[in-house]
């Protein structure tokens, strides 16, 4: 298998206090990564680096996706190239409808590829679709992005853009909090079923509850900014179990 | 002086008047909506409306995208004379380069003016450090049974929407646009003739570049 992405040393700060102190990890297409951690480790931190949230600075290392690096691009490049995140906070949007937001994102993807724009049958049809997908109301294009949505909804609609944009690096930061037992299924049935050989995925979580529906390949325990173990995906459980007190 | 009369509905939709100076009273009923846009010029808005009648209903809706050095004042005075009525204003202002906005909004409600719901809104969107906003909402409410709220914010562009819309692969200019378009569209949206409201939603498209 390809390696999709390598990671290299990775240090990164924000407001000067440093967070990731030498991240090191290869990815490659087809696996499943879950991060674990105690909070503060930096988990959210390696998913806003991979992205490129202007707050971070990264001070040291380098990040390669298939082959290209990622940390030259601007966020919206690295988009168009295939990484996307599944936010922990989806950013609410008003006045912005859903469907003007997928329609500008979809197309600005495919002119980034030389691809024609879609037309806007084609585009609702898609848009049908992958509602169908996450169960989702079919209201939803009129509404603003995130506006008034509850918790489970914004996740469900973070899931409902990745099937939309069809990533090849989908990072889930802690896409569990805040879901009832029913939404989780199906967020974690549509990530599961948008999984190809040709893509994989960071699954960052605090607990292993996600884990029983998306089995990660590897698990690693990211403390005080590195990676400090990884396993299979039975090191989940035992986590469970002990706690991260070892790793504090 | 501009009189509704008993029941009588108008809309009257101003873009980019160059001078306008509005007295309006309002008897028995009536039901106004006064739409004010500007997008060049520097000037000043002033619309002034009594309620002489009960139960009249008001609406004002003004939206200033200035750029360079344009300054545009916007003074709103809704008299309710007497009881029974509603009012409801909301003031927009983009404020870009070294453009200028005031809005002073005077709602008065005098003592026998009973069961008045009054509501006035100013939201204000800076897009450059240079740009200045002055907003004086100016409350006199002398009725005891009466219900009025007020608001003023303003603010810069959200920089985490931008950065979710950037991370759905959407670049940054394009983002800001979609952004300031949103913050001006209700207003463009009370406009009912469709033929004034495209041309309203083209000035809007025009400006945000």
């Amino acid at each position: 298998m390809s390696e999709l992405l390598v990671i290299n040393n990775l240090h990164a700060s924000i407001q000067g206090k440093e967070i990731l102190r030498g991240v090191n990890l290869t990815i490659r297409a087809g696996e499943v990564h879950a991060i674990m951690g105690p909070n503060g480790a930096g988990k959210s931190t390696l998913s806003a680096v991979l992205t490129g949230n202007p707050q971070y600075e990264v001070t040291a290392g380098e990040v390669w996706l298939k082959g290209k690096n990622l940390l030259e691009m601007p966020p919206e490049q690295r988009a168009r190239e295939g990484v996307f995140l599944s936010f922990q906070y989806p950013v609410e949007i008003p006045g912005v409808s859903m469907v003007n937001f997928m329609r500008t994102a979809v197309n600005e993807k495919r002119k980034y590829e030389g691809k024609e724009p879609l037309s806007a049958t084609a585009f609702l049809k898609l848009m049908r679709e992958k509602k169908q997908l996450l169960e989702m109301a079919d209201k939803l294009n009129n509404r603003s992005v995130n506006e008034g949505f509850s918790g489970g909804e914004k996740k469900k609609n973070e899931i409902f853009q990745m099937a939309m944009l069809e990533p090849c690096l989908r990072i889930l930061d802690e896409t569990d909090s805040g879901l009832d037992i029913d939404a989780l299924r199906i967020v974690a049935e549509g990530v599961n079923r948008l999984k190809t050989p040709d893509n994989a995925s960071i699954v960052i979580t605090h607990y292993q509850r996600l884990l029983d529906y998306i089995v990660p390949d590897y698990v690693h325990v990211l403390a005080n900014g590195q990676i400090v173990k990884t396993g299979g995906k039975e090191l989940a459980l035992e986590l469970e179990e002990k706690g991260y007190a070892d790793f504090e | 002086m501009l009189t509704l009369n008993k029941g009588e509905r108008q809309e009257l939709v101003f873009i980019n008047e160059p001078q306008l100076d509005l007295h309006i009273q309002q008897q028995e009923g009536s039901s106004l909506r006064v739409i004010v846009i500007n997008s060049q010029f520097s000037i000043l808005n002033s619309i002034e409306v009594h309620h002489v009648g009960t139960g009249c209903h008001t609406e004002i809706y003004a939206l200033a995208y200035l750029k360079n050095k344009e300054s545009v004042r916007t003074h709103t005075h809704v008299h309710h004379d007497v009881g029974g009525g509603t009012s409801k204003q909301v003031i927009k202002f983009v404020l870009d380069d070294e453009a200028q906005g005031e809005f002073l909004g005077e709602l008065k409600i005098l003592p026998n003016a009973q069961q008045v719901q009054a509501e006035q809104t100013n939201r204000n969107l800076l897009l450059s450090e240079k740009a200045t906003m002055r907003t004086r909402p100016q409350l006199e409410i002398y009725a005891d049974d009466v219900k009025a709220s007020h608001g003023a914010t303003t603010g810069q562009l959200d920089e985490s929407a931008l950065f979710y819309m950037q991370q759905r692969g959407i670049d940054a200019p394009t983002a800001r646009r979609m952004l300031i378009q949103a913050f001006m569209q209700d207003i463009a949206e009370q406009i009912s003739d469709e033929g004034k409201r495209n041309q309203l939603l083209q000035t809007i498209d025009g400006v945000v570049e």
